[in-house]
Parts: C-alpha cells; sequence; structure tokens
C-alpha cells in the first residue's frame, strides 16, 4: 500500500490496574485515504488501542504517530473525529446543539458550525430532526448524529469504533456509501467492527487483533492469497487426479474437488479429465477465503481464550476493547 | 476560547433543562414577594400589602431604623436561612450530577477525544457548575434591590454582594462534590458526602462555639473564685494581726471577738480554696476539648462565617445596626439619648445611673462574647476556606486528569 501512514503506531502496551494486559505490543500502520478496518473479538483491544489515539486511555508504552504528531498531541485530535462505541449524549440536547457543542469543543467558530451542522445533518439524513431532542432519538438514529458529530470538524481522519451498531440494513449501506464517500474527498477512515461482511465490503486494508496484538494486517487479497482456489463440484466415476486436488465427498453422491491457486488455465486439464471420466460437472467457481474464515483463521492460530481476561471477566473499563 | 464557551454554553443548557432549576427560580419568586409584601408607613409596620397594620412607634416610614430592619431581613434572615440553607441543598442536589454524568460511560469518551486539555475541561466544568448559584443568586438578588428601593427608598448595591458571597460559600461545598464525583462517578454518593461534610463543618463549628462559650464562663468564673480568695486571704491576714497585737500587749478586750473572726476566715479561705480548685479542674477538663475541636475547625471551610459577611457589610456605616435591633439595644440607645437630652428623665433617684451602669455591664458582657467572632477579618474568612478548597480541587483535578476513561 502506498501513501503516508496517517496513524502509525509501534509497541503499544496497555496494562490495567489488577495486571490486565488490554495491549501487549501493537504495532500498526494506517496509510492516507484508506480505510482501514481492526477486527477481533471481545476483549482484544481495539477500543483500547483507539481511546489510547484518541487520548481518552493513557498507555503503559507507546511509540508513534498519529498525522505526523506524536500521539497524545491535543492539538492534533482537532483534525480528527472519533465516533466511540456505545456513546451517549446528553438528552436535554436538541440535534443541532448536539453538533454545535462538540464542534465547539474542537474550537470550530460559531459561523462555520452553523453551516456546518446544516450538511451534517444532511449528509446523514437526519435534517428534519434538527430541533428534536436526542433523548428522543432510537439507536440508528444516535449512531447516524454520532457520525455527524465525528465530521463536524471535517477532519482528515475518522475512527469510527462500530459504526453501524444498531443500525437497520438500510441505514447500514447507507453508512457504507457515505464511508465511500469521505474515503473519495481524500479521508482515511478507521473502523472497529464485529460486522465483517460490512468491513470487507469497505475496507482496504484491515487488521486483525487478537489478545492484545495484531496477528494479521494486510489486503483482504494479500491476506487471503493463499487460499485462494477453484471448487468443482461432479457426480459420477473419478477419474485418477493430480495430488494437489483434494477431494471431499457430498450429498446425493456430490463430490467436490479443490484445486489451489487463481489461474483459470490450471483447471482445464481436471475439467477435461473428469469429462474423459463420465463424470457430470455441477460447478466450477472460484473461492476465496472470506474475511470471516480469516478472522477464525486467526484467532484459532492464536489458541483458546482469545479475548483477555480481564474482558471476559468485566474488569475493564470499556465495553468492547 | 471557544472550547470553553461551548462547555460553559452546555452548562446552562443543563440547568435550563432541570426542572430543580425552575422549581428554585419559581420558589426564589415567592420569597421575594414574601419580602416585597412587607413594608412601612406613618403609623408603622405593614404586612400582606397593607392588608394587616402594626402600630410601631419605632419602625415607621423614612426612619434610619425602619431602613436597617428591612435590609437586615435581607441579610440576616433571607440570605442566611433561604440562600445559605435551603436554596444551597436545592443547587447542591441539582449540581451533583455535573460530573458523574460527565465522566460516564459513552460520554466521556466523546469529550475527552476532543482537543481540549484535561485541566480545561476541569475547570470549565466546575465553573459552570457554579453557574447555578450565580444566576440563580443573581436574579434574586435583582429582585431584592427593586424591593429595597421601592420600600425604604434606599438603592442599595451592596446587596449584589450577595452574588460573589453566597457563590463562594457554595463553591467549599461544591469542591467536596467534585472531588467525590470524580472520584465515584455517582451522583448519589457525590450529594449524600457533601451534605454530610457540610452538616460535620456545621457540627463543629457549633460545638466549638458553645465550648468556647463554656470556657470563657469558667475563666470567668476561676478569676471571680481568685478575687474572692485574695480578699478573703487579705482579711484573715487583717485579723491575725489584730490579734498578735492584742496578744503582745496582754489585753483581753476584744481578744475573743478577732479569735472568732480569724476562726471564721479561715474556714471561708478553705472553702474558697476548694471551690477555686474545683473550677480549675473543670476549666481543665475543658480546655483540651475546646483545643481539639479548635484544631478540626481550623481547616474547615467558614461556610457560616462567610455568609455572615454580608450582614457585617450591610450594617457598615448604620448608627444602628440590625444586630442592635434585633438585642432590644436600640431602643436603650433612644433611652439615652433621652437621659442625656434632657433633664427630666433625671428622677432624681439614681434611675438613670443604675440604667446606665446595667447597659455598660451587658454591652462589655455582649462585647467579649463577639469579640471572637469580630476579630477574624473577611480575608482571614475567605482566605482560609479557599485554601480549603484550593487543595480539594487539586486532589479532584489530579483524579480527573490521571484517570483512564
Amino acid at each position: 500500500m502506498t501513501g503516508t501512514p496517517v496513524i502509525a503506531v509501534d509497541d503499544v502496551h496497555k496494562t490495567f490496574k489488577r495486571r490486565v494486559h488490554a495491549l501487549r505490543g501493537v504495532t500498526m500502520r494506517v496509510h492516507d485515504g484508506e480505510i482501514f478496518g481492526l477486527l477481533g473479538p471481545n476483549g482484544a483491544g481495539k477500543s483500547t488501542l483507539v481511546k489510547i489515539l484518541m487520548t481518552v486511555i493513557r498507555p503503559t508504552r507507546l511509540g508513534g504517530t498519529l498525522l505526523g504528531r506524536p500521539v497524545g498531541h491535543k492539538p492534533t485530535l482537532s483534525q480528527v473525529g472519533y465516533l466511540p462505541e456505545h456513546h451517549r449524549f446528553p438528552k436535554y440536547l436538541r440535534a443541532e446543539e448536539v453538533l454545535d457543542y462538540f464542534a465547539a469543543l474542537c474550537s470550530v467558530p460559531k459561523r462555520d458550525r452553523r453551516i456546518r451542522i446544516g450538511e451534517m445533518l444532511e449528509l446523514v439524513g437526519m435534517s428534519e430532526w434538527r430541533r428534536h431532542r436526542v433523548g428522543e432519538f432510537s439507536k440508528g438514529m444516535l449512531q447516524r448524529i454520532g457520525i455527524a458529530q465525528a465530521m463536524m470538524n471535517d477532519p482528515k481522519v475518522l475512527l469510527l469504533d462500530e459504526p453501524t451498531d444498531g443500525v437497520d440494513p438500510v441505514g447500514r449501506r447507507e453508512i457504507r456509501d457515505l464511508l465511500i464517500r469521505l474515503r473519495a474527498q481524500g479521508r482515511t477512515i478507521f473502523i472497529n467492527s464485529h460486522l465483517l461482511s460490512e468491513l470487507e465490503m469497505v475496507c482496504d486494508r484491515v487488521a486483525i487483533m487478537v489478545k492484545g496484538r495484531v496477528s494479521m494486517e494486510g489486503t483482504i487479497d494479500d491476506l487471503t492469497a493463499d487460499s485462494q482456489r477453484y471448487e468443482i463440484t461432479a457426480t459420477g466415476p473419478a477419474p485418477e487426479l493430480p495430488g494437489e486436488v483434494t477431494v471431499q465427498s457430498l450429498e446425493d453422491n456430490l463430490v467436490k474437488l479443490c484445486l489451489p491457486g487463481t489461474s483459470p488455465k490450471s483447471v482445464q486439464p481436471i475439467i477435461d479429465r473428469l469429462r474423459a471420466a463420465d463424470s457430470t460437472i455441477h460447478s466450477v467457481k472460484p473461492v476465496r477465503e472470506s474475511l470471516e474464515d480469516l478472522f477464525m483463521r486467526a484467532i484459532d492460530e492464536t489458541g483458546p481464550g482469545a479475548a483477555t481476561p480481564g474482558a471476559v471477566m468485566g474488569r475493564r473499563p470499556e465495553g468492547d476493547a | 476560547m471557544i472550547a470553553v464557551m461551548g462547555i460553559l454554553m452546555d452548562s446552562y443548557r443543563s440547568l435550563k433543562a432541570q426542572k430543580l432549576f425552575k422549581t428554585v427560580l419559581v420558589l426564589s419568586l415567592l420569597v421575594i414577594v414574601g419580602y416585597a409584601s412587607f413594608g412601612f408607613n406613618e403609623d408603622g409596620l405593614s404586612l400582606f400589602f397593607g392588608a394587616v397594620q402594626i402600630e410601631n412607634d419605632y419602625f415607621k416610614a423614612g426612619t434610619p431604623l425602619a431602613t436597617t430592619l428591612y435590609m437586615g431581613i435581607f441579610s440576616a434572615f433571607i440570605v442566611s436561612l433561604w440562600l445559605g440553607w435551603v436554596a444551597t441543598v436545592l443547587a447542591l442536589i441539582s449540581t451533583s450530577s455535573i460530573y458523574p454524568q460527565f465522566l460516564s460511560q459513552g460520554s466521556v469518551e466523546l469529550v475527552m477525544s476532543k482537543p481540549i486539555r484535561r485541566t480545561t475541561m476541569f475547570i470549565a466544568k466546575y465553573v459552570g457548575g457554579l453557574l447555578f448559584v450565580i444566576l440563580q443568586v443573581g436574579l434574586f438578588c435583582l429582585g431584592a434591590f427593586l424591593v429595597v428601593g421601592w420600600r425604604v427608598g434606599e438603592w442599595n448595591p451592596s446587596i449584589f454582594l450577595a452574588v460573589p458571597l453566597v457563590t463562594i460559600f457554595f463553591s467549599y461545598l461544591f469542591c467536596i462534590n467534585t472531588l467525590v464525583g470524580v472520584a465515584t462517578r455517582s451522583t448519589l454518593v457525590a450529594l449524600l458526602f457533601t451534605l454530610l461534610f457540610w452538616f460535620m463543618t456545621f457540627g463543629v463549628r457549633t460545638a466549638d462555639d458553645v465550648l468556647h462559650t463554656f470556657q470563657f464562663q469558667a475563666e470567668g468564673m476561676v478569676a471571680t473564685a481568685e478575687q474572692h480568695l485574695e480578699s478573703d486571704q487579705a482579711q484573715l491576714a487583717s485579723f491575725r494581726q489584730e490579734l498578735t497585737v492584742l496578744e503582745d500587749s496582754g489585753s483581753e478586750s476584744g481578744r475573743e471577738y478577732y479569735q472568732a473572726q480569724v476562726l471564721r476566715m479561715e474556714a471561708s479561705v478553705a472553702a474558697t480554696e476548694t471551690q477555686l480548685q474545683n473550677r480549675r479542674d473543670a476549666l481543665d477538663q475543658l480546655k483540651p476539648w475546646a483545643t481539639a475541636l479548635s484544631v478540626i475547625r481550623w481547616p474547615l471551610p467558614e461556610t457560616q462565617r462567610t455568609i455572615g459577611l454580608l450582614q457585617r457589610w450591610v450594617d457598615q456605616g448604620r448608627s444602628v445596626t440590625m444586630n442592635d435591633i434585633l438585642s432590644g439595644r436600640f431602643m436603650e440607645e433612644e433611652e439615652e439619648r433621652w437621659d442625656g437630652g434632657d433633664a427630666r428623665a433625671d428622677d432624681g433617684d439614681g434611675a438613670r445611673e443604675r440604667r446606665q451602669s446595667r447597659r455598660e455591664q451587658r454591652r462589655a458582657a455582649e462585647s467579649r462574647m463577639m469579640d471572637r467572632e469580630e476579630n477574624i477579618s473577611p480575608a482571614a474568612i475567605i482566605g482560609w476556606s479557599l485554601v480549603f478548597e484550593l487543595v480539594i480541587l487539586v486532589l479532584a483535578w489530579w483524579v480527573f486528569v490521571r484517570r483512564d476513561y
């Protein structure tokens, strides 16, 4: 991946009280203009990492930069938008007041705030709810307002923790489209999410965190390259096949043949052999490991108890990390 | 600055949204209306906007006494009781949630992730909490200012001194609220601790005052007993000398009388010595407790003394103070003026001298009682209390900025 790292962290450690090791040396790069997905089971340390980047949590050890400045440099945060998981807005505020308040905390001048409130509410489809108190809003509406508040300071980087949490399928699609539009504007987006299928659709690169460490990082294509193969399903007599082809019996006398590789040419001789043996070919398809498969593989490789003990026992100060 | 204004604006919106804020405003309005319903005319006092008339020779429209009484009711009762107790409890209930809400999960991440330093955030939030009192007391004083001007014709801006005084007084309690709120993130615990602290300071202060009064009385009694002993010993020595002279001269005349007197005085001296010893023992028992309470009281904020400063300042420059009215002394001063100015007041049997002597004795006693309070300067009262507040706030700030959220 080309581009300047917008987020570059090296050897991040965080140990909470009672010796709960949330992060055990995280190293990661997020490049300019990409959508980066951070995956991991509950308690893997994802939210802790984001909170450290946003100065909500103090790291035990940290080396790294955010937008070229050391992590923890407060003024840099004026160029960063953040949507925390399970965020709560003061219920007495109206939608426009929420945006005004959080933009003011980013020192956005009043005149700009007025303009951006309208723009952001329009962007997240909440214009008609402008004067309603957020206490009346559904989870999905709050999530939209949350994204709007994260955008109020016109950030270069957006860190979104479970942005589609509680949002219906239509809303999720809208948020996905919004993220793609934001990327097209040159913004960098960092997403924490459990919804692997959502991430798979929008992320340029992903990292998988398990037990406070990054176990995999790269583009989905790179990470799944080893798993790419062709699958052929057929019935009838089985011909003699090369050793790299694995055969698996299915129901109704079906067999599934798996041939590693991505080249269509390599599958032609196998098809020829099947036809010569008078087998009936039902399907031929290129197959790639899904993000979910990749995720499960990362957890399996790390071994049992992928979440940190603190999170499992509910001792951590965060919901998801 | 924009961020600080944003936090203050949010504090204002938060207060505005609270039913309790509006309730206190309405109650304050009722108190002001009640205050306005009372006034003076040529015959004396009028209550309930003239529905009840009380004839009085001292308090009439246009007299300095009437003005002092009207201002004194504001400073000694309305500020002390309404603003200093009831409105303060309501303000504490309203503001106890400020830090716990601010630091609750889901809310704290949103603000801590903004480009504003935690210290700035902490201070702005604290000032935002004091806004409740500043707004409430400011509006209340404006009402009182208009009522006093309308009722007694005195447009007295010193009324507005209640705004900083009550705010400072409230801040002594609010700092405890802040510390506990930041440490526990629980509204209820913060409120409970603050009220307990307030009652504790009240208890310590009251106990200290009572014990010191006892100590002063005991010291007075010891001094009196010492004087009696000295006098008895002098008399005994005198009788013994007379007796020795008689014995030396060999005269029998009067010897029996002086022997009896010596015996009587010896018994009296012994009894006075026992009494003196008992009083000294009582004083010795009292002193360590009084000292201990003074030590305990020393670092605590002076809540009531701070509120009491308003009375001092309002009374400044007046010939008759609210204390004179409450103690009835103003009538003596009226008599004194009358006694001094009119020869008919001297009825010839020394009544004027006796009245004068009684007045002086009472004033001396009152003066001694009040000396302890009045000798403490406003700077000392507020200064020490603010030092206490600062220490507590530094602790709260330390927890606030060092914590992981």
